[in-house]
């Protein structure tokens, strides 16, 4: 299938950022997840858990919770003391309101969804009113006691709220406002420990206080009577979250080994009404702490400190094997974080706060398969542009010929032109760029580097013209002609400059034909979220990539699948590359062979071949190595489309610089976790 | 035999059931099961692994109503089927046949001794003739009288064990199973009973705790005093090995058993009599045969049928699973019988009794990160729905859930690193306790703590755990054959062991001198005295006093050598290690010191030969002082060493004496194998390879050589007393040689495969035990005639490794002429699969001391007003008899009050009525002057209670009907004393336990 030369380039240095909370939708369709940076992702379970959007985080937000209310608006309150709303179709964050009560540690949706509980700092539990058309009001304070409220769970009811503070928690009756039960936590403890935190609690329906707390003890109360029901010790370290199942007979625990485990409400005896709580399943997937838990219907979803999200299903609730029944892991963002002057050989690699630009090594040693080449020029850092004010970066992109870099926050558009002078390159910001409001979600330089396309919110999409030495010019916007709320997060232009896919957050593609600037057509409505998807530039056969691993390609001049895509749907996918649980990230083409289409996702790096026949169930996908030891008569008859590389591993960016040359971007997951602070040390049999 | 009247009141007893395990090697050759005349044998095949009775199948609370009191007695007793084949012959029968059964008795000596001459002559001859093709030299064993005349149209009789020439003789003629504890090897089998026993009904906990520990052992099942860890009883009855044991739990004073032979039957352990015999063995198990072939195990349930007669058939046979597990722990019953779960590799089977519903669950085969998910343990909690599993690779899962096919789920504890041998819960369920090869008890409280308590160096492996009824104590049994029994907070608190099993018995069969117990290999470097009398182990000796890490591949010394000096002051053993090539030898004397009752190293000889030391004697000679004392070892440097005591110059020295080598001898470059002194001690006799070598232990002359090719000599021996110029040499190639040291010449030889040749230390006869053709035939002779005394063909189907003489404390009255080898001393065995045997003519019920047995009777006493009543009434009479100044006699309190007595052990419905007790009754409370009165009057009971016992055996349901009246009338104004709850408890187990009466 060719041999490539390829630049296996290891010296991007992303550190994710620690999961923080996750709020489950009360409907289950959506995850929210806070990460530590103060980042908000939602995750969407429809799309396979596609990561549908991302608010950037910012400099002084920090996420302690979130939560779902009033439908499917999402709050978030952290410790810099307001409560935020985020827009999810502007993807960005509202104004606050400030919390009045210092920072706040837990905030907690009424059952209706339109109430909004805090815990502050100060120890007071505030009630907040989630006004239908935007924004929230201050109710009223409830009872204050000493001690900050680290969680909050209100009965479902909402007649009840129950706050965990250090070394106790207790029930406030909401109608008065007063603290009807207080219960020490820690009086089966020796004097020696400090203090025992109440990290996560929940008020069961039945009355029962789930508590989780710093011994690692999950424990069970009666809140009327004041007892301890049942005490289940998880952990020799803390217990750092919990979530209920809907039904309420099932109990995720996180702890700070990086372990959860699983509590189950199961009969004492088949058939009979006498029920227990018992620790079934353990789960190790975290090395670090698992900070945030969430209980899906058909999962337990736990999110660590190391920065990843673990949806585990739970094979009993999964009804036919198939994609819910795989576990899988999430690490690294479902967009892209590099992009690539494929003529410059240069690389920019978005980080949260600042952008590298790389410039490639090169070799001139050739070799067999397998060889690693030595590099006669090293890689070279050339740059790294910082980010003005505390927002992280939306986006980011550089010019095929790379002499441009692009970049936006939540509040600014920055352009930049790169000048390369012998060895020193320097960077200058272009002056009167056009302002933006609201910002870029996606940039995109045409191929020929004279535009630059910036995908914007209500699914319109700018065109900038660049202008030498350094300057742009708004050429136009492009809008669907049935108007759109959300905003555009995937753009495609294709290599002759006529045409224009864009993606908006309702999946929808449009497609624009950038001669007149006008609105060509769209993709027939596909219920899944694009995760990928790019023109081809011969054929002008738009080729997208669903998160639920499907494949299509669109004729843009016919306006219709091509023949191909209607094979491929016909005949189905291959069931192994169906059940894969990443979803592609990029898409691109190999001009000296237009039959090949390149794909990649996080572990696997796909050439597929379209003038070949598709693998049916009973072939092997992922064939490669047993092809290698066929005779050459015999590996005719093996071959199929799609051509699976899983060598580079975990692959953030893969292109193709030209026609026997490709860059892939990995990232080992050794090389970050050794970023991360030091895990808790366990003690291991046999060591 | 005459069952004990049982007591009213001693059904409130709790008991503590543990269950010993004999693995079953067996069974048969199916052909034989065919061909077999008595047609008895198809229910060899039936292997009951677990009497559980389903009560809660047929318990009146479930059968509501719609059954009559009738079907309460059919109870479902599960067994399992075995599917395996063993190839090993089948078990030596060591337990004699019930009286009642014609079928199997000799009908006169004549025929009885046919069979064992055919094996007789035909081993001679065939043995003879194809190895040698020409005439025996000296006179040939066969063509004696005492042989009979072959009958070749006789089919081989599979049982010719019942046929035994002494049992035809004198009947009295049986042989004792010492293998109890002393077959280890044989321990992976055996019924757990308490597991799924009942719970103790609330009133019974309050009466004192667990008393007795039951035991299947061989073909018998032993009860033990836990307090006094003694044997009380041994129950036998069985045809073969039993299987398992499993209280009765409808009346905890009754145990079923379950054999190989095919039976079950329900005994009254209290008293040792068999109730009931349920044959379930018959020509439908026959068909099942099929199933034996396979390596499938079945599960069937039998239903027991409800009859009058102590023999009855159940052959209502339904299969309950398919394919479960071979061992006892794969099986489990769970909370009230509800369900029965079996576990075999990886799969994890659950029937649902009531809704037939099969569930199977089964773990990834796939061995993650080392991880062996096999099963190798099942039990099931008390009283919830959890099932606990051990596994291969140490990890414990909790099950639960488990009658949904998908939500099932399950918990994991890990603590061991290899397999979990056993587990059990506690009576509450509250505690779950596990063992492996760690040799550590491991307590794991309730599974939401992370909480676990540990009893470490527990001695060897843990095999079976068991808890007793009561929850208050739990007993291990561990691989060497030792129960260790554990209170209830994990403290030890005794052990019963008797024959300690260890890896390899390589210092053969020694007899201490002084206590006269049996002396080998114990725990690993450990020298092990066991009591014959006791059936103890007296004391554990360390010789080798290293630590034994418990881990393979590890090369660890061992004892192989053992010799005791005559008088047993002088212990010589010989350690050595592991390596083959290059063995680390430590030969050390040990002296024996009357302070502390113990021995004391004296001498320690690091290397004193360079190769493997092979034998290895003292000079014994009781008259002469302790300078004659000797030690001669031969060893595989081809040389023999003398070593002598000589005092120590160096004052500062510890002891006064030391041992240190006199005399080295060799012949040849031959490497020497065996030696021996003769009586007088004046000669020695040192074997190399194929010859034998006379020395004068004086001045160490090689005095004459004998030889008889071909094969190396494999043991030698000199005569004793009058037979004392012989000596007596067996070699490899299969020839006994007696060679006459006056004459120097060979005076007779015969072929035989000789493998144990053991002089009896007290008389002329020399014991040769032979091993051809997978069985062991002992010859019983003198040096002075050719002829043997005694030949015991099939001794049994295992080889005998070793055998010795005991010496009698007193000379045994022997009526048999054949049997007078054996008065002064007895004769045990042991196989290679370490069981040990005796012969003799002892019935097994006079093992028992009498004082044990009243032992079992004084403590069968209940703690009830009543016996607190009798109590204060003896003390009161002894106290009566001291002030007297009469002499306090201890029969006086046992005749004192018979009639109280027989009260307290006759069922109340078998008594007669109250008004015609009570007199007997004040009678029996006032002191009487004469004895004689109070036994006549004791004798009248008896005889009306058997008389009505007779009667309520025809009408039982008229007995059950008077039952709730007659308790009242005969314990009057007594029952005011009994609280209600006892009252209630005493009423419902009367309710039940009247089974007992088919035994009269």
């Amino acid at each position: 299938m060719g041999e490539f030369e390829v630049h296996r380039v290891r010296f991007f240095g992303l550190v994710p950022a620690g999961v923080r909370c996750l709020a489950c939708h009360p409907r289950g369709a959506r995850l929210a997840l806070a990460r530590t940076d103060g980042t908000v992702e939602v995750y969407n379970f429809a799309a396979n858990y596609f990561q549908e959007k991302v608010i950037p985080g910012h400099e002084a937000r920090s996420v302690e919770s979130l939560c779902w209310a009033a439908g499917e608006r999402l709050f978030g309150a952290g410790l810099g003391g307001d409560i935020t709303e985020f827009d999810l179709c502007g993807l960005s964050a509202a104004r606050g309101v400030d919390g009045g009560g210092g920072p706040i540690w837990s905030m907690v949706a009424s059952g209706t969804g339109t109430q909004l509980a805090i815990g502050c700092e100060d120890g007071s539990v505030k009630i907040f009113q989630v006004v239908p058309g935007g924004g929230i009001q201050f109710e009223r304070n409830l009872d204050r006691r000493k001690g900050r409220v680290l969680c909050l769970s209100w009965h479902r009811s909402g007649t009840y709220i129950v706050a965990g503070s250090i070394d106790f928690f207790r029930v406030i009756d909401v109608a008065s406002g007063q603290t009807v039960q207080r219960i020490m936590v820690n009086h089966q403890v020796e004097k020696a420990k400090p203090e025992c935190v109440v990290w996560a609690i929940a008020l069961l329906s039945s009355g029962t206080v789930v508590s989780a707390d710093s011994f690692g003890r999950v424990q069970f109360w009666d809140w009327e009577q004041g007892t301890l029901a049942e005490s289940h010790t998880v952990s020799t370290s803390a217990a750092l979250s919990l979530a209920v199942s809907e039904k309420e007979d099932s109990i995720v625990v996180g702890t700070s080994t990086g372990a959860t485990y699983q509590l189950q409400l199961l009969p004492v005896k088949l058939g009979g009404l006498e029920k227990c709580w018992v620790r079934t399943k353990p789960f190790q997937f975290h090395s670090h702490d698992v900070r945030a838990v969430a209980h899906s219907s058909t999962a337990l979803i736990s999110g660590g400190l190391d920065a990843q999200l673990v949806i585990r299903p739970l094979m009993e609730k999964v009804q036919k094997k198939g994609y819910d029944a795989v576990l899988r892991k999430f690490t690294f963002p479902h967009r892209r974080l590099v992009s690539c002057a494929r003529k410059a050989r240069l690389l920019l690699f978005q980080f949260s706060q600042y952008l590298e630009l790389w410039r490639l090594g090169s070799t001139e040693e050739t070799g067999k398969d397998g060889e690693v080449l030595p590099p006669c020029r090293m890689p070279e850092h050339l740059v790294q542009l910082k980010s003005k004010g505390p927002e992280h970066i939306y986006c980011s992109c550089v010019s095929p010929c790379g002499t441009w870099v692009g970049y936006s926050t939540a509040s600014r558009f920055q352009l930049y032109r790169v000048h390369c002078d012998g060895d020193g390159v320097s960077l200058r910001k272009v002056p009167k760029v056009p302002k933006l409001l609201p910002p870029a979600y996606q940039l995109q330089f045409s191929a020929d580097s004279e535009s630059l396309f910036v995908a914007s919110a209500r699914g319109s999409v700018h065109v900038f013209q660049l202008l030498e030495p350094g300057g742009c010019k708004h050429l136009h916007t492009l809008q669907p002609p049935s108007g759109c709320s959300e905003a555009v997060y995937l753009l495609a232009p294709s290599a002759d400059g006529h045409w224009l896919a864009a993606v908006s957050g309702d999946w929808a593609i449009h497609i624009y034909n950038l001669k007149c600037f006008q609105h060509h057509c769209v993709v027939p409505a596909y219920s899944c979220a694009v995760s990928a998807l790019a023109i081809h530039p011969s054929t002008n056969n738009l080729v997208i990539a669903y998160s639920d691993q499907q494949l299509f390609e669109f004729s843009i001049p016919e306006k219709q699948y091509t023949s191909w895509s209607r094979a491929v749907q016909s005949r189905g996918l291959h069931r192994t590359w169906l059940e894969r649980d990443s979803p592609i990230t990029h898409i691109t083409f190999n001009p000296k062979n237009p039959a090949h289409i390149l794909l990649h996702d996080t572990y696997l790096l796909c050439i597929l071949d379209k003038s070949l026949p598709l693998p049916d169930d009973s072939t092997l996908l992922m064939n490669q190595s047993t092809l290698k030891q066929l005779p050459e008569t015999a590996r005719k008859r093996q071959l199929h489309a799609f051509k699976i590389c899983k060598k580079f591993q975990p692959l953030l960016f893969m292109d193709l610089l030209d026609e026997n040359c490709l860059v892939v971007v990995e990232r080992p997951i050794m090389d970050f976790k050794t970023q991360l602070p030091l895990a808790v040390q366990q003690k291991k049999f046999g060591t | 035999m005459s069952p004990n009247p049982r007591a009213i009141c001693s059904t409130s007893y709790q008991v503590l059931v543990n269950f010993g395990k004999r693995h079953v090697k067996d069974v048969m050759d199916v052909h034989t099961i065919l061909e077999d005349p008595l047609g008895r044998i198809g229910a060899c095949g039936l292997r009951m692994l677990r009497a559980d009775v389903l009560c809660s199948l047929h318990s009146p609370m479930v059968a509501k109503g719609s059954l009559g009191s009738q079907d309460m007695w059919r109870e479902l007793v599960p067994v399992l089927l075995d599917g395996a084949f063993w190839e090993q012959g089948r078990q030596a029968q060591f337990q004699t046949q019930p009286e009642d059964s014609p079928l199997l008795r000799p009908d006169s000596p004549c025929q009885a001794l046919r069979p064992a001459g055919t094996g007789v002559l035909g081993e001679g001859v065939r043995a003879a003739q194809p190895l040698t093709g020409q005439p025996l030299t000296g006179q040939p064993l066969t063509g004696q009288p005492l042989t009979g005349q072959p009958s070749p149209a006789e089919p081989p009789r599979r049982l010719s064990s019942w046929e035994w020439p002494g049992r035809a003789a004198g009947g009295g003629f049986r042989r004792k199973p010492r293998s109890e504890r002393g077959s280890a090897r044989r321990c992976s089998r055996g019924l757990r009973l308490p597991r799924s026993a009942r719970a103790p009904l609330a009133g019974v906990t309050a009466f004192p705790p667990c008393r007795y520990l039951l035991c299947a052992s061989g073909d018998f099942v032993k009860v033990y005093s836990v307090n006094t860890e003694e044997t009380l009883r041994l129950m036998g009855g069985h045809a073969d090995l039993v299987t398992g044991i499993q209280l009765n739990p409808h009346n905890h004073m009754q145990l079923y058993s379950s054999s190989l032979d095919g039976t079950i039957k329900l005994w009254d352990f209290m008293d040792g009599i068999p109730i009931k015999t349920f044959t379930v063995g018959s020509k439908l198990l026959a068909l099942q045969i099929f199933f034996l072939w396979s390596d499938t195990f079945q599960l069937v349930s039998v239903k027991l049928t409800k009859g009058a007669g102590q023999d009855l058939e159940s052959k209502e046979l339904s299969v309950v699973l398919d394919g479960v597990g071979a061992s006892v722990k794969h099986i489990a019953f769970g909370r009230e019988g509800a369900y029965v779960v079996s576990v075999k590799d990886v799969t994890l089977q659950v029937y649902f009794f009531k809704r037939k519903l099969l569930n199977r669950f089964s773990l990834s085969t796939v061995k993650t990160k080392g991880g062996d998910n096999c099963f190798s343990c099942v039990v099931c909690h008390p009283t919830e729905d959890c099932i606990a599993t051990g596994h291969a690779d140490g990890k414990i899962r909790l099950w639960r859930n488990f009658h949904h096919r998908k939500e099932y789920t399950y918990s994991t504890l890990h603590w061991h690193h290899d397999i979990v041998m056993d587990l059990a819960f506690s009576v509450e369920g509250t505690r779950l306790l596990s063992g492996g090869v760690e040799s550590v008890l491991v307590q794991w409280h309730n599974e939401s703590s992370c909480q676990k308590d540990f009893l470490p160096r527990l001695g060897s492996p843990i095999e079976y755990i068991s808890m007793s009824s009561d929850g208050a104590l739990c007993c291990t049994l561990h691989t060497d054959n030792r129960i260790t029994i554990i209170n209830s907070n994990l403290r030890f608190s005794r052990s019963i062991q008797g024959l300690i099993k260890s890896r390899d018995v390589k210092t053969g069969l020694v007899v201490d001198p002084r206590t006269k117990a049996l002396v080998l290999n114990g725990e690993p470097g450990h020298l092990q005295f066991y009591s014959l009398q006791s059936d103890q182990q007296l004391f554990s000796l360390d010789i080798v006093q290293r630590q034994y890490i418990h881990q393979a591949g590890l090369k660890q010394s061992d004892l192989v050598k053992v010799a005791f000096s005559a008088q047993g002051t002088w212990l010589a053993t010989v350690e050595e290690s592991e390596e083959v090539t290059d063995p680390e030898l430590q030969l050390k004397l040990w002296f024996y010191s009357e302070e502390t009752q113990s021995f004391t190293l004296n001498t320690r000889i690091n290397t004193p030969h360079d190769n493997h030391i092979t034998d290895m004697c003292f000079r014994d000679m009781d008259e002469l002082g302790d300078d004659s004392l000797i030690l001669v070892t031969t060893g595989r440097d081809c040389v023999f060493k003398v070593w002598v005591m000589v005092e120590d110059t160096d004052p500062e020295a510890h002891e006064s004496v030391s041992w240190s080598c006199d005399f080295v001898g060799s012949y040849h470059n031959y490497q020497a194998t065996n030696c021996c002194f003769s009586e007088d001690g004046s000669l020695l006799a040192v074997s190399f390879e194929e010859t034998v070598t006379v020395w004068d232990s004086l001045t160490w002359d090689l005095k004459c050589t004998f030889c008889h090719p071909p094969g190396n000599i494999r043991n030698i021996c000199f005569g004793r007393l009058t037979c004392s110029k012989y000596l007596i040499g067996a070699t490899d190639y299969g020839f006994l040689c007696c060679w006459n040291l006056l004459t120097c010449a060979l005076e007779w030889s015969a072929h035989l495969n000789i493998v144990v040749l053991q002089p009896d230390p007290l008389s002329e006869h020399i014991a040769a035990v032979s091993w051809l053709s997978k069985e062991s035939s002992l010859f019983v002779f003198k040096p002075n005639e050719p002829r043997p005394l005694y030949i015991q063909r099939n001794l049994c189907k295992e080889k005998i490794l070793l055998a010795a003489f005991v010496p009698r404390d007193e000379p045994e009255t022997i009526s048999s002429e054949k049997y007078l080898w054996l008065r002064k001393s007895q004769l045990f065995f042991l196989t290679d699969t370490q069981e040990l045997m005796t012969l003799s003519t002892k019935s097994l019920e006079e093992r028992l001391t009498p004082s044990s047995k009243q032992l079992a009777v004084e403590e069968s006493l209940p703690v009830t007003p009543f016996s607190l009543l009798l109590g204060k009434h003896r003390h009161q009479q002894a106290q009566e008899d001291t002030d007297l100044g009469k002499p306090v006699v201890h029969n006086k309190q046992e005749q004192a009050s018979p009639a109280v007595k027989e009260l307290l052990h006759t069922p109340a419905h078998v008594l007669p009525s109250a008004s015609f007790l009570c007199t007997i009754f004040i009678n029996s409370l006032l002191i009487s002057k004469e004895n004689k009165s109070a036994e006549e009057v004791a004798d009248e009971v008896e005889m009306e209670s058997e008389k009505a016992g007779g009667d309520s055996d025809e009408e039982d349901v008229t007995v059950m009907e008077q039952e709730d009246t007659s308790p009242m009338e005969l314990l009057g104004e007594m029952t005011c004393k009994l609280s209600k709850s006892q009252e209630k408890e005493l009423r419902k187990i009367r309710k039940m336990d009247y089974s007992w009466i088919a035994a009269f």
